[in-house]
């Protein structure tokens, strides 16, 4: 079984990687956005959550949830948006998320939170 | 998602809850409507109270967010009526602190008028109460609402947000933001008669408010829309204090919440006797 065939659950002893988290952030707006999602494969780290994806705040909120689910309370997406300020949470990137996620499973290279805006 | 099925509703909730709580301390948010949800609070204040050591509980109000959109009954009774209930299906017996943004604000304030033994504070952002005068005012900002257009319902809330936000305009991203708020808008009044329904509900009198006895804080934006509301309410109540967030519109809540959030809390913490165990390192689900 490949990385890219786990199934959801805890995180796993190895570390997951960018591409992997970027997989599975994509699954979960698919899953936020039901009906109006886009396919999964045109999610990629430099589309935005409002211009590019629509996302009103309340599936920020649900996106969250699923966030805790996925990767556990290590990942703490509300704390995350709240030290954002609001320009940049309109101006929020996958890729930047993504960042966040490993930079809090202790995955993250050095600059990594900082490569997308 | 937690839905909890309140007043006959099913309503959208998010609660924080610190492992090392303080008893009995509960915060209710009350968010604005027509483009807001629980999601204000969410990002700000929620985990903001829950680190404190506080029970925060967020909903989104019926027609809002997640929750249920009944195609009718949107005065503000109802909205009311939702929160009492809620409560109950909460198991929160005891006073709790209630946290209400624009129009969250005025079913607070309803809420603590009706339902004074269920209230400990009420802290209200860029609001007021339901008055004849607040009546008026919906009444002719509604008035074509609900017979508009797609596109001229698009472009009607489309203008009224950018007004309230002190965030700059211009900006293609802000504006698109403000548009996509709009929209979401105009689909609520579309789908229901929240447009009808709301300024005909119930209003407050100046005796009823005199009544309240708890403690209330008024946290406006300097450029908002309620200075003059505020002083007048000031002089009705018995226990009122009013915060300015200098350089803010209406939109303060989200647009400020570090300044709102330290008032907020400040506030609760002074009328919650004494401070709340800090919730520690752990989680504050």
């Amino acid at each position: 079984m490949t990385t890219s065939e786990r199934p959801p659950g805890p995180v796993p002893l190895a570390p997951p990687d960018e591409e992997q988290v970027l997989a599975e952030i994509a699954g979960l707006i698919v899953e936020v956005l039901g009906d109006y999602a886009p396919d999964p494969a045109d999610i990629r780290p430099e589309t935005l959550f409002g211009d590019d994806l629509e996302l009103e705040s309340i599936d920020l909120v649900m996106l969250s949830g699923h966030l805790q689910e996925r990767y556990g309370e290590q990942v703490n997406f509300a704390e995350f948006v709240a030290s954002l300020e609001i320009d940049e949470v309109i101006a929020l990137s996958v890729g930047r998320l993504v960042d966040h996620v490993l930079h809090s499973l202790g995955t993250a290279p050095e600059a990594g939170a900082a490569r997308w805006s | 998602m937690v839905m909890i099925r309140a007043n006959g509703l099913g309503l959208h909730v998010q609660r924080l809850r610190p492992p090392h709580r303080r008893p009995d301390a509960t915060v209710v948010f009350v968010h604005g409507a027509f483009i807001d949800s629980l999601a204000s609070y969410y990002f700000t204040l929620g985990p903001r109270f829950a680190e404190a050591g506080f029970d925060a509980v967020m909903y989104d109000l019926r027609g809002h967010g997640r929750s249920e959109r009944p195609p009718s009954g949107y005065a503000l009774e109802d909205f009311t009526a939702d929160l009492d209930a809620l409560l109950d299906e909460l198991g929160i017996a005891h006073p709790v602190h209630l946290v209400g943004n624009s129009f969250g604000g005025t079913v607070a304030l309803d809420f603590v008028v009706h339902r004074p033994e269920r209230v400990a504070t009420v802290t209200v952002v860029e609001s007021g109460p339901a008055s004849r005068a607040w009546s008026h005012t919906m009444t002719s900002a509604l008035r074509h609402a609900g017979d508009m257009g797609d596109d001229e319902a698009l472009v009607w809330f489309t203008e009224q947000y950018g007004t309230l936000s002190s965030t700059r305009t211009g900006d293609a991203r802000h504006d698109a933001h403000i548009r996509r708020l709009g929209r979401a808008a105009a689909r609520l009044v579309r789908a229901t008669t929240i447009a009808e329904d709301m300024p005909t509900g119930r209003v407050l009198t100046d005796e009823q408010l005199g009544g309240v006895r708890c403690p209330v804080l008024l946290v406006n934006g300097q450029e908002g829309l309620v200075a003059a509301e505020s002083a007048r309410l000031r002089s009705l109540l018995a226990h009122c204090r009013v915060a300015v967030v200098p350089g803010q519109k209406h939109s303060v809540l989200v647009e400020a919440s570090d300044a709102v959030g330290r008032l907020a809390l400040d506030w609760v913490r002074e009328h919650a006797g004494a401070a709340p165990e800090p919730s520690g390192p752990g989680p504050v689900r």
